[in-house]
């Protein structure tokens, strides 16, 4: 047994294990920000439940120390190699290859429309975009992006979250979401073309993060400096960031000239 | 198109992009004026707090951040606890100054609910854009936020969460306690750079 093949068998015991354990309830409905009920003692707090908290406190420490003393030195050093713009492109070229898997979970959610239009960006930029490297899809087409993920999917289908999770080197998550992650990099290491050795793809995902971390340097230090209780506000931003993305899409205003 | 018409020929409600426009406009002229960087970082928050006062509310994010607790304290105490909300939020931004550099401000889209309105706009910043909303009531004629939603995560109910954490814990004056800690730790960083 060659080290890809062991790669994803554990992937998909991993998939299976957590599948079992995912917890069934309803799907929370969106916040509006417009209601007070949102700002409501009891609408604001864990969404899931956080029952393993001492351990992914332990967790949410060892990811800090991660980032503070390799991926933000890494990261920054690349940045001053790279011009921003050529990152952006390269967060670009990731994002593109992304496109796929997300029509499929729009279909799966019963959203066409969605998945269509998330077919044709990537079309649209694979050919104009160059691989992908630029989005024409959005800055001629008017086609925002949208993401779509498989926790999203399963979420839809009336999974509940399980718990709140923090993965090693993952960061936020919850059993759901990261079940659902496992299943996308299953399925998207099926076309990449560097799926042929698990060194390699282990290689590029270390190259995504370090580009992603390059384009939004010194925000994690700044809202950990912010913060009275690090965990507690990471944890409440990715419930936040994650279910406003579910639906919020901004539309430009007619009313507006948006290069005004 | 057509019911943005009708409403704005219905109801004389102010147009909350129309006010937010000039106002942050005038945010960012002071941040980019090389004057503000000759005085000390201090005077520089109070200065930048007290443009910013003109549309927002500070009381109103005070008593959402606190939640249940706001009505359980006498008026003096919430007069202190805005207080030091305010300079909390005016030190915490403090920082924010040196790395703006006439960064464009964008309006995408707003919505009205009756005195509630949410103004989306996307800050462009190197080929990244970063969506800010600010969520606001009408007072009079004026619209006032109370709330800052950057990339969907509201500044307030992060806060409130937080916040919620420490009540529990520690009591009405243990947060009191951790606020002035923490205003003091970053006056401290600021020092330092």
């Amino acid at each position: 047994m060659n080290l890809n093949n062991l790669y994803r068998l554990s992937l998909r015991l991993m998939v299976a294990l957590a599948l079992v354990f995912v917890v069934f309830a309803n799907a929370s409905g969106t916040e509006d920000f417009l209601n007070d009920e949102s700002y409501d003692d009891k609408a604001v707090g864990v969404k899931a439940s956080d029952p393993l908290e001492p351990f992914n406190r332990a967790m949410f420490t060892f990811n800090d120390k991660v980032y503070v003393w390799v991926l933000d030195p890494v990261a920054t050093g690349y940045s001053k190699v790279l011009p921003a713009d050529i990152r952006q492109c390269v967060g670009n070229f990731f994002y593109n290859f992304g496109e796929p898997i997300r029509s499929v979970n729009f279909l799966l959610q019963g959203r066409f429309r969605d998945s269509g239009l998330t077919l044709s960006r990537f079309a649209i930029n694979s050919i104009a975009g160059v691989f992908g490297l630029a989005d024409p899809a959005a800055d001629e087409f008017k086609i925002p992006r949208k993401k779509a993920t498989f926790g999203q999917t399963l979420s839809v289908w009336g999974v509940g979250d399980g718990f709140y999770l923090v993965v090693p080197l993952l960061g936020s998550s919850t059993l759901r979401d990261f079940s659902g992650k496992m299943v996308e990099t299953l399925a998207t290491s099926s076309y990449y073309p560097w799926n042929d050795e698990a060194g390699t793809s282990v290689a590029v995902f270390s190259g995504q993060v370090v580009n992603d971390t390059s384009l939004r340097l010194g925000v994690y230090e700044d809202i950990k400096s912010m913060s009275f209780d690090p965990y507690v506000a990471f944890r409440n931003a990715y419930f936040q960031s994650r279910d406003k993305a579910t639906d919020n899409v901004l539309v430009p205003n007619p009313n507006y000239d948006v290069n005004h | 198109m057509g019911m943005a018409l009708s409403q704005s020929a219905a109801s004389a409600t102010p147009d909350p992009t129309e006010q937010f426009r000039p106002f942050l406009k005038k945010v960012t002229d002071i941040l980019v004026d090389p004057q503000l960087k000759t005085i000390p970082k201090n005077e520089q928050g109070r200065k930048i707090i007290s443009v910013v006062r003109e549309h927002f509310d500070f009381r109103e994010m005070s008593k959402r951040v606190l939640g249940q607790q706001w009505r359980e304290l006498n008026a003096q105490e919430q007069g202190e606890f805005e207080d030091l909300f305010t300079q909390l939020l005016q030190y915490a931004y403090i920082g924010k100054i040196d790395d703006y550099s006439g960064q464009e401000v964008e309006f995408t889209l707003q919505r009205i609910k009756g005195e509630r309105a949410e103004v989306q706009t996307l800050l462009v910043d190197k080929g990244k854009t970063i969506p800010v909303s600010y969520i606001m009531l009408l007072r009079g004629e004026q619209w006032m936020a109370y709330d800052v939603v950057i990339e969907g995560v509201s500044l307030v109910r992060n806060y409130m969460e937080q916040f919620k954490e420490i009540l529990t814990k520690e009591g009405y004056t243990g947060l009191v306690e951790q606020i002035k800690e923490k205003i003091s730790q970053i006056e401290k960083e600021q020092k330092k750079s």
